[in-house]
């Protein structure tokens, strides 16, 4: 009976992976619709596009955000906002770049924190597509700190 | 049903029977509502045409000033504007005003290089695309009786004669826009302006973040002293504050019709006459009930408002839209006198008549209906008697 947790976990990848896995990383990132909220907050999202955020797992379905801070927050916490998920199955993360205002690979992305630079839900982790960037919006907005998109931590984006 | 249009029947009668004074009420009420719409139409007709041109206006414009003046700025500037964070296409634009001494008005010239400038319409014809070809709006085509086919001549800087081709006329949904603009290439209009090499009449700027665009005028301020970042909301605000001043200070003009309109309406609402008096304590005693008095009191003031705001909804749209404001334009226009002649785009909303509704026919129904209540709930034999 020890073999069956196995089982049902190597079922699960294979139906994520291959039967409804068709998210890949490269896909564009997903616009939200009048009526997508936030994942965390539940606020209209469609609203603040110069702040929206999303995840896309890997059975292709979306979550929208709106501002990074409320992604992390998910991200952080799965078990909470998607019992039964991990942070594997989060196939593209996607925030808006300040700077451009376009959807830039959320991975990748520079944040900084502390800044007067205000998102819809007060205080953001104001992305930014490289570091230079973000240096550069940490000495115009008076932030704290640069941080990369693993150093993102439970307390950094507390509400 | 039928007893409600029977009351309405003898209020028209009513009127009718004093038919002068009535209608002498009717002009005092229709003028004021006129002078009232005007200014609210007005003010509302010349918002919107400048918010159309702010519909096309860049995020930041850059311009150089020498001692305050403004002055043409070097194109190099570009090259490391666009290097800012935050900033996408940076173009020098070539424009100027061109005061016209054929027909003593004053020009805009907009200097193109492809694309048109703004959300254009042409009314026939196309954009300039080869040297010497011009496109003009309504109201210099009107001025010069020019269009497309023909030429249009002009004095360039070194005073010899230009000829261009025209070879697009504009219609726009606004016509402050286009009324009075000439379109050109770039390069002519630099040679016609005499702009030397290098430099450009100022620099549009696109940022691509609303809220960054305050942090790039500031650097580009601090790269380059000798500039003077202009936002758009500074422009809107400019805007917004010339014309809210404008009619503020035509409402306050018509301060003194709206107090003589108001006098009368006190006095409607204060004193009954005692004609009218009377025939309520006659109605009274035929056995009318008070509801029935103060319908027939409420039509009548209905139908007296009614007809002044539409003989004065009518007035006030034919004044703005068909005479093209001639009465009000040379106060709220005030820069307008050297301009092309030119016609608002009418636009009426429902907001703008349940305004003017609530401002005059509502205060006028009720003042008449109050001292008729009084009347009518006291004895008739008392009301009689006096």
């Amino acid at each position: 009976m020890r073999i069956r947790p196995a089982i049902i976990g190597v079922a699960w990848i294979l139906l994520t992976t291959l039967g409804a896995g068709t998210a890949r990383a490269t896909d564009p990132a997903p616009v939200p619709g009048a009526k997508d909220r936030c994942g965390v907050c539940g606020m209209f999202v469609a609203k603040y596009p110069q702040w929206v955020a999303s995840i896309r797992f890997a059975d292709g379905t979306v979550v929208f955000f709106d501002g990074p801070k409320d992604m992390f927050r998910y991200l952080l916490d799965l078990g909470t906002f998607r019992p039964g998920a991990t942070s594997g199955q989060a196939a593209a993360v996607f925030v808006t770049d300040y700077y451009s205002t376009r959807p830039i690979d959320g991975r990748t992305a520079f944040y900084v924190a502390g800044s007067d630079v205000m998102g819809p839900m007060g205080a953001e982790l104001v992305p930014t597509a490289d570091r230079s960037h973000a240096e550069t919006l940490l000495k115009d907005h008076g932030g704290e700190r640069v941080v990369g998109f693993g150093e993102v931590t439970v307390e950094l984006v507390k509400p | 049903m039928r007893r409600h249009l029977k009351i309405l029947e003898f209020a028209l009668s009513a009127l009718w029977r004093r038919r002068f004074k009535n209608l002498a009420i009717v002009v005092v009420y229709g003028f004021t509502i006129a002078v009232l719409a005007s200014i609210l139409l007005m003010t509302d007709a010349m918002r919107g045409e400048a918010e159309q041109i702010l519909i096309g206006a860049p995020d930041l414009v850059v311009q150089r000033v020498a001692a305050g003046r403004h002055d043409l700025i070097p194109v190099d500037y570009a090259e490391e504007i666009r290097g800012l964070p935050g900033v996408g296409e940076v173009s020098p634009r070539y424009w100027g005003y061109y005061f016209d001494a054929f027909t003593e008005s004053n020009f805009t010239f907009v200097g193109i290089d492809d694309g048109p400038p703004y959300e254009l319409e042409l009314l026939e014809g196309r954009l300039p695309s080869a040297p010497s070809e011009c496109a003009v709006g309504e109201g210099v085509a009107r001025a010069r009786s020019t269009g497309v086919g023909h030429e249009l001549t002009l004095i360039s800087h070194d005073g010899l004669g230009v000829i261009f081709d025209v070879v697009g006329e504009f219609q726009a949904s606004s016509s402050i826009l286009t009324n009075d603009l000439v379109v050109f290439r770039n390069a002519d209009l630099v040679e016609l302006f005499g702009i030397p090499e290098g430099r450009a009449v100022d620099l549009s700027v696109e940022v691509f973040n609303d809220g960054e665009v305050s942090t790039v005028a500031a650097k580009v301020k601090r790269i380059f002293p000798d500039t003077r970042p202009i936002t758009r909301s500074e422009i809107l605000r400019t805007y917004d504050a010339v014309f809210s001043w404008r009619s503020g200070m035509l409402l306050t003009v018509f301060a003194a019709a709206l107090a003589a309109f108001c006098i009368l309406a006190w006095d409607k609402a204060t004193g009954i006459s005692a004609e009218e008096r009377r025939e309520i304590g006659v109605l009274k005693a035929l056995g009318w009930s008070t509801r029935d008095v103060l319908e027939l009191k409420f039509w009548e003031g209905a139908a007296i408002s009614l007809t002044s705001f539409l003989l004065g909804l009518i007035a006030a749209l034919v004044h703005i839209f068909l005479l093209g404001a001639s009465l009000l334009a040379p106060v709220i226009q005030g820069w307008s006198v050297l301009f092309p002649e030119f016609r608002f785009t009418p636009s009426i909303t429902v907001y703008q008549l349940f305004v003017l509704g609530f401002l005059t026919v509502v205060p006028y129904v009720a003042s008449t209906v109050a001292p008729s209540w009084k009347a009518a709930v006291t004895d008739p034999e008392e009301v009689m008697r006096g």
